[in-house]
């Protein structure tokens, strides 16, 4: 019984971090339809920024982690605009050579920065300790993670369903064309989703640097991770993501507390599993 | 074959002649770079096989190297197990991987896009996972050294690795001209017409699924010779052959050369890995940049390739004028 | 700076070559110098650099140059092949270097078959040793490590342990010595836990560690990301104030990213030869040295494991120049001081025997963290060899 309810316990936590990092990416990849293999660099800027100003600024965590996304979020529009604009309407073996272009320069200008080694990102000392659960302890930073987890997909529902950059966003994920035809100006809604998915994509990296170390290679070592909880969940599916995500983290999680030998062999399986199912995800529609 | 015209395997056939040429020519101006080279000539017969898979016949995957890996096995293990030949363990390589493909192949091809990808490199994760799993066997993450025999019991692996580039390259050409082969057979032009539109093939009455699982049978094949001469050359396997990476960088160097047109494999090998030594020998610290640049600059430039420049340039020269 | 120095390096390769100086021996150094373990490069050339500050450039009467080439990573292909250019191009006659396992045993062909002695600064499995003759160990094995800590850990009272390793070829050696070792002299293992190589998360494993409740844990991962969020995970977790004490080799907690892990690893007990906290005049000065010419840097098990093997190659060549069978007969039996203590290259194994340090992260005076010594076992040899 334990065991069941720590599973739960700590694949929640871990299934949030995921979902925090990947939702940005699912939401740019069903969007714009672009293989974006650059997006884990977007969180590893983050998290390096936030490395930055704590350790060599002496900011606090708070402070240093807002201007890391707000600086990522500046850093992403001139981004879009040059780079990747070119890139929608090109196929995607054009996307997957030019993101990868974008993360090797992404990686080299972090490793000519701060160099290779892990750059640690430090807790408020409120957050550092563990919460007592009863029958077992929790770190307080997962605590904190599963408290943002459920912040963002609050928010990013009343976003895309409550506002008319919502309305526009999911008529555009439908239907590009149409959208365009019905006088929405796609060119600045994609900027700004970009930008969305790029502050994701940091706060999920600045948030989840305790289980996936920040350092110059954080792109292309987690990139298989992120595109997993996308395309388990659904392109563009918002919800998707989040039930992707937790999915995955529990059923990880679960394969380390049941079954550690085989444990990466099960989370591919059950991959392979979910998607001969569902091949457009979970909750994806149509042509991924 | 009868349906190739003349003129063309005229065609096929000097450039056969020019690829051996080029190939003899660097055996003579580049003695004590053997072993890139034969690394590169390698790596061109996986790209090959990938551009057959993905190039020619539109089936995307990020898990060409599970087929590059198991061929790689089968062939030390043929090695370790006192089948040393090194001809045997490229035909061991390319069946066991062919066998991969097929097994594999008959789930993936029924799936598209980004799930396909995701499904390719879920495979190559779990053969990894494997072939670290079973050190009994494969001699885990420490890697499975061999003793390679001499080929068809004469011609001795030596020191400079003379013999080991001749047998790449010869491999090579076999395969080169295999592929030209294909291509032009209804068995090509069909894969061809399965990237153009799966939905016409299907109209006019072609089995799309079970020509898929073929080709990525064949390609699968092809792809293990490569994984089987990179053992041998080695006189190595380690879990390194399932690596993600390998995948990633197979699919830049076509795309970077020019998918589905066979020499754009050729070509894209040959820039990425000549960048890639040049750069890093140069500046290891920092050939990130000059490597992503590359992979921007084409992309933005010549999006078809290294290989569609002379068009872009002539079209160029004809607009200004 | 580094650009320069290795296209230098380059040049001199290409005028050597061309036969311009009549005795300079050259040394190829096979290592990481791109990639997500570029640090073993670095920490190997700043090694190199502070030893030729040192001893200077001359062996003997032979001068001495070094080459440099990347290998990327584990990637046994890569390593091959910059061996054999090094090899046939450079007209190298020592080689050094080499972080993985499969990267050496790969080039073990070459460097029988052209008599090359080579030094081995890094790869920490039994075998290798044995696949040629060539082969000289200045780093450590992974029982050499393992086998202590368990002897340590009887002698203080812990008498049940949960091993938790990562689940690959020298997680499973350093997990087979602890345990033999262990239960030899009377310990109990409670459970034996290997760690899928690409775990992220490892609260489920602490979790369980904790329900085994036991006096202490043993765990094997190698250096880089996956030990930090590891080590950090011990102590968000729990485990340290359970009373389940952390003992480990030192992978999981080398200079370089020792202060990374922060004050929750203070307390942490580690088994490695070598540790920046080490008390001599001899590691005082090359940390100083370190300090002169790369102030970034940090001396690690790496800068010593290089600056080591260069001595040894420096030995060879003072004494048998370019004669390969004489310069192996050179170093057999060698015995000098280190940074790291007294060392000595195994007559029969040739690898380092050398003394192996239990050390406890603890604070120092200027408020950093620090591996400090609190045991020692005097001249161990590499146990993987015994069986």
């Amino acid at each position: 019984m334990n065991t069941f309810a720590s599973i739960c316990i700590d694949g929640v936590a871990y299934g949030m971090i995921l979902f925090m990092i990947s939702v940005g990416l699912s939401v740019t990849m069903g969007l714009m339809r672009v293989v974006n293999l650059a997006h884990g660099g977007f969180a590893m800027l983050g998290g390096a920024l936030a490395h930055y100003g704590m350790a060599a600024l002496g900011l606090n965590f708070a402070v240093s982690a807002l201007l890391a996304i707000l600086v990522v979020v500046a850093l992403s529009a001139p981004m879009e605009r040059v780079l990747y604009r070119p890139l929608y309407r090109m196929g995607e073996l054009q996307q997957v050579l030019a993101t990868i272009g974008i993360t090797f320069l992404m990686i080299a200008s972090v490793s000519l920065w701060l160099g290779t080694s892990i750059l640690q990102i430090r807790l408020p000392a409120s957050l550092s300790g563990a919460v007592n659960l009863g029958f077992r302890t929790l770190p307080a930073d997962r605590v904190f993670v599963i408290v943002a987890g459920i912040v963002v997909i609050g928010a990013l529902y009343m976003l895309i369903e409550r506002t008319r950059f919502g309305v526009k966003l999911r008529a555009a994920v439908d239907e590009r064309d149409a959208a365009a035809c019905l006088g929405i100006d796609t060119s600045r809604l994609f900027s700004r989703t970009f930008a969305l998915g790029a502050a994701l994509a940091a706060l999920g990296g600045i948030m989840g640097a305790g289980l996936l170390p920040i350092d110059a290679y954080y792109p292309l070592r987690y990139m298989v991770l992120f595109l997993v909880v996308v395309a388990v969940g659904g392109l563009g599916s918002i919800a998707g993501s989040f039930v992707a995500a937790l999915g995955l983290g529990v059923l990880d999680t679960a394969a380390r507390y049941l079954a550690p030998d085989y444990g990466t062999i099960f989370f591919y399986v059950a991959m392979i599993v979910i998607l001969g199912w569902r091949p457009h995800g979970l909750l994806g529609r149509g042509e991924a | 074959m009868s349906l190739i015209p003349r003129d063309r395997r005229l065609r096929d056939l000097a450039i056969l002649l020019g690829m051996a040429l080029v190939l003899t020519a660097a055996f003579y101006a580049f003695p004590d770079n053997l072993a890139f080279a034969t690394r590169v000539i390698i790596m061109m017969i996986f790209v090959l096989s990938l551009d057959f898979v993905l190039g020619v016949a539109g089936v995307s995957t990020l898990g060409h190297s599970a087929l590059f890996g198991a061929g790689a096995y089968a062939a030390g293990l043929c090695a370790a197990h006192g089948w040393n030949e090194p001809l045997l363990g490229v035909v061991a390589g390319a069946a066991a991987a062919a066998f991969v493909a097929l097994l594999s192949g008959l789930f993936l091809m029924r799936t598209r896009g980004l799930t396909l990808l995701m499904l390719t490199i879920a495979v190559t994760e779990v053969l990894g996972e494997l072939a670290n799993k079973f050190s009994d066997i494969t001699g885990g993450a420490d890697g499975l050294d061999i003793v390679m025999g001499p080929i068809l019991g004469v011609f001795k692996f030596d020191f400079r690795g003379q013999v080991g580039y001749v047998y790449a390259a010869c491999m090579l050409l076999l395969v080169f001209a295999f592929l030209r082969i294909l291509i032009a057979s209804p068995f090509g032009l069909a894969a061809r017409g399965i990237k153009e539109s799966p939905a016409r093939m299907r109209a006019i009455g072609a089995p799309v699924y079970w020509r898929l699982v073929a080709i990525y049978t064949l390609g699968g094949a092809l792809a293990g010779i490569a994984g089987a001469l990179s053992a041998q050359s080695t006189s190595l396997v380690s879990p390194a052959v399932f690596d993600f990476q390998l995948s990633a960088n197979a699919l830049i160097m076509l795309i970077l050369g020019g998918a589905g047109r066979l020499y754009g494999a050729l070509f894209g090998t040959l820039v990425f890995m000549s960048v890639h030594e040049v750069a890093a020998s140069v500046d290891p610290f920092n050939w990130l940049f000059i490597i992503g640049a590359l992979l921007l600059a084409v992309v933005y430039v010549a999006p078809a390739g290294l290989l569609s420049l002379p068009d872009l340039v002539k079209r160029q020269l004809r607009f200004s004028r | 700076m580094k650009k320069h120095f290795l296209g230098l390096c380059a040049a001199l390769a290409l005028a050597g070559a061309s036969g311009a100086e009549a005795d300079t021996i050259k040394v190829g150094i096979v290592a990481p110098f791109s990639g997500p373990f570029a640090i073993y490069g670095k920490q190997f050339k700043e090694g190199l650099e502070v030893f030729v500050k040192d001893y200077g450039t001359k062996a003997g009467a032979h001068d001495v140059e070094f080459v440099y080439k990347d290998s990327t990573g584990p990637n046994p292909d890569v390593s091959k092949q910059v061996t054999q250019e090094l090899l046939i191009k450079d007209g190298v006659k020592y080689l050094g270097g080499y972080v993985f396992t499969p990267n050496a045993l790969a080039v073990a062909p070459l460097i029988t078959q052209s008599q090359t002695p080579t030094v081995i600064f890094n790869a920490a499995t039994s075998v290798i040793t044995k696949k040629s003759p060539f082969f000289v160990r200045t780093s450590f094995t992974l029982p050499q490590n393992s086998g202590p800590m368990a002897d340590w850990a009887i002698a203080n009272g812990i008498k049940t342990v949960v091993t938790a390793v990562t689940d690959y070829g020298p997680g499973v050696d350093a997990e087979k010595t602890f345990i033999k070792e262990f239960e030899a002299k009377g310990g109990k293992i409670v459970d034996k836990i290997r760690m899928p190589i690409k775990t992220t998360d490892f609260a489920p494993f602490m979790q369980r560690i904790k329900s085994d409740a036991p006096n202490a844990l043993f765990v094997f991962i190698p250096a880089g990301p996956t030990a930090f969020s590891f080590t950090k995970s011990y102590s968000d977790n729990g485990l340290k104030a359970a009373g389940i004490q952390f003992l480990g080799t030192g992978d999981v907690d080398d200079e370089t990213t020792l202060q990374a892990l922060g004050d929750a690893a203070i307390g942490i007990k580690t088994a490695y030869p070598y540790s920046a906290a080490h008390k001599s005049a001899l590691n005082d000065k090359l940390i100083a040295e370190l300090a002169a010419l790369h102030p970034d840097s940090k001396a690690n098990f790496a800068t010593v494991d290089a600056y080591d093997g260069a001595y040894v190659l420096y030995k060879m060549i003072a004494a048998a120049g370019t004669d390969g069978d004489a310069a192996i007969k050179a170093a057999k039996g060698l015995k000098w001081e280190s940074a790291r203590g007294p060392v000595s290259i195994d007559a029969n194994n040739r690898s380092i025997t050398e003394n192996i340090y239990i050390r406890e992260v603890a604070k120092n005076a200027k408020g950093e963290l620090e591996n400090k010594e609190i045991f020692t076992f005097k001249d161990v040899p590499d146990l993987g060899q015994a069986k």
